[in-house]
Formats: C-alpha cells, structure tokens, sequence
C-alpha cells in the first residue's frame, strides 16, 4: 500500500493506494498521525484506490479519526469503493464514519 | 464425488506476508472462475483475510515450532470453500463468539465480520492443527459444458 497527501486550503488530503489489511493498518496510522502532528486536523482520507478493507483496515480509520478529533479537528473518507463499503455496512461504522463522493465535498458545508 | 471448477492452496509461516501471498492467490483464483459474480468474490476474499489474518495475529506455537499458515480455497458449483489452518498452534484462547465493539473500537470486528460474509463457519481441532472452515453458497452461473 502507498500513501501520500495533500494540504488543501482547509484540510489535508491523504491517499491509501492498495489493500488496506493488518499489514498496512500501522502504517495508515502512523501516517495520518504524523499529518496531524504536522499541523493539519481536518483529514480526508480518500480511498479511490483503496480496493480491499478488512477489519484491521478499519480499526485504523477509527484510530486516525479518534486522532484527528483529540487534535480538535475531524477526518472523513471519500470515494469509498464496493469492498470498503460492504465492510462499513456489515459493521456499522458507515454511521460513525462518514462518508463523501469526492476528498473535495468532504469538508465543503463547513 | 464433488466437482471443483478451481482451487488455490498456500502455506507457509504465519506472518505478515502470508496475507499478501493469500490474497494474491484469491485475485488469481478469481480469474479462473470468472462466472462467479462479483459480490460473491468480494465476501469470500475478505472472509478468508480476516480469518488467515485471525492466525497470522492470534495464533501462538504449541511448540518449538513456528505456527505456519495453510489455506486451501476451493470452487464447486454454487459453493466456494477455504479450510484456514493453523499448524503448530495451541488451541485458539478465549471467547469464540463474536462481539458488537463499541463505536470507537478498534480492533474486535474480525469474527463477526467473517460471520456476515459467509454461510457457515464451523471450527475443528486436530493433530494439533486449528481449522477454520468458511463455507459460501454462491449464486454462479455454471459455465456451458
């Protein structure tokens, strides 16, 4: 899996290229939590690339968003493929983490 | 006797790069049975990582040695099967049943997860070897003989 983000004007945009597993996840974690630590709290993490989560995957998300939100800020997900989806719905966490068509929608009513 | 269409077969120690190596072999086996619609490989892919993950995570040696991981995925007509082994392991410790973590947990999805995704799951200790076993019906159109 690659990562890589972007500081936009009023959030900082993170993609995750690949499988999003238990190999991964760390990685996603420690990445988003240096973006934080680097001065951007509001995160969007695109997965237009992201063809495959599992439950490890998704504990990430939810650490980096837990993250996001103790620095005062908050992170969503964009462009959510049909894997990733089918696994927020079977957990329920599609309410907990929201999310938007395009990285650019994400924070646009804000 | 059963028919199967395809079947893939990996092992090899219990780590981190056995998920890769899973995960490419369902991508290839996929490609073998392309009547198989696409939700029924999408569930079935992420039953077998989360379970073969289970392993590579949870899994301790009963032994000397290392725990190694062994998955054998099969397809017959209208079912897709993996056996998920974990060589040389004890028997898997605590609660077997799956649980509804908390909102923001993060980690506790896996068995429940597996649940949803496939038909049957059903559990067998022997020789020292766990062997989850995860069982799909699926939909497929039979290819024309």
């Amino acid at each position: 899996m690659e990562f890589s983000y972007e500081v936009k004007d009023s959030y900082a945009e993170v993609k995750a290229d690949g499988r999003l597993n238990m190999v991964s996840a760390p990685k996603l974690r420690e990445f988003v939590t240096d973006v934080i630590a680097g001065g951007s709290n509001r995160i969007v993490v695109n997965l237009e690339n992201t063809a495959f989560m599992d439950s490890s995957g998704l504990g990430a998300l939810i650490g980096c968003l837990k993250a996001a939100r103790q620095a005062g800020g908050d992170l969503r997900i964009a462009a959510v493929q049909p894997q990733v989806n089918m696994v927020l719905k079977l957990t329920s966490m599609d309410k907990v983490l929201t999310a938007y068509p395009t990285a650019e929608e994400a924070f646009s009513n804000d | 006797m059963t028919e199967v269409l395809a079947a893939r077969s990996f092992r090899g120690p219990a780590a981190e790069a056995a998920i890769e190596a899973v995960h490419n072999d369902l991508d290839s086996l996929w490609l073998d049975v392309p009547f198989v619609n696409d939700m029924d490989q999408m569930t079935f892919t992420t039953a077998v990582i989360e379970s073969a993950s289970n392993i590579v995570q949870h899994a301790e040696p009963a032994g000397d040695r290392e725990v190694e991981l062994g998955v054998e995925t099969t397809v017959q007509p209208a079912l897709l099967q993996a056996r998920v082994s974990a060589y040389y392991a004890k028997p898997p410790y605590g609660p077997m049943d799956a649980s509804t973590p908390a909102d923001d947990a993060e980690s506790g999805r896996g068995l429940a997860l597996i649940e949803a995704l496939v038909t049957t799951v059903t559990f067998e200790r022997q020789d020292g070897t766990n062997t989850w076993v995860l069982s799909r019906s699926s939909s497929q159109e039979q290819p024309s003989p």
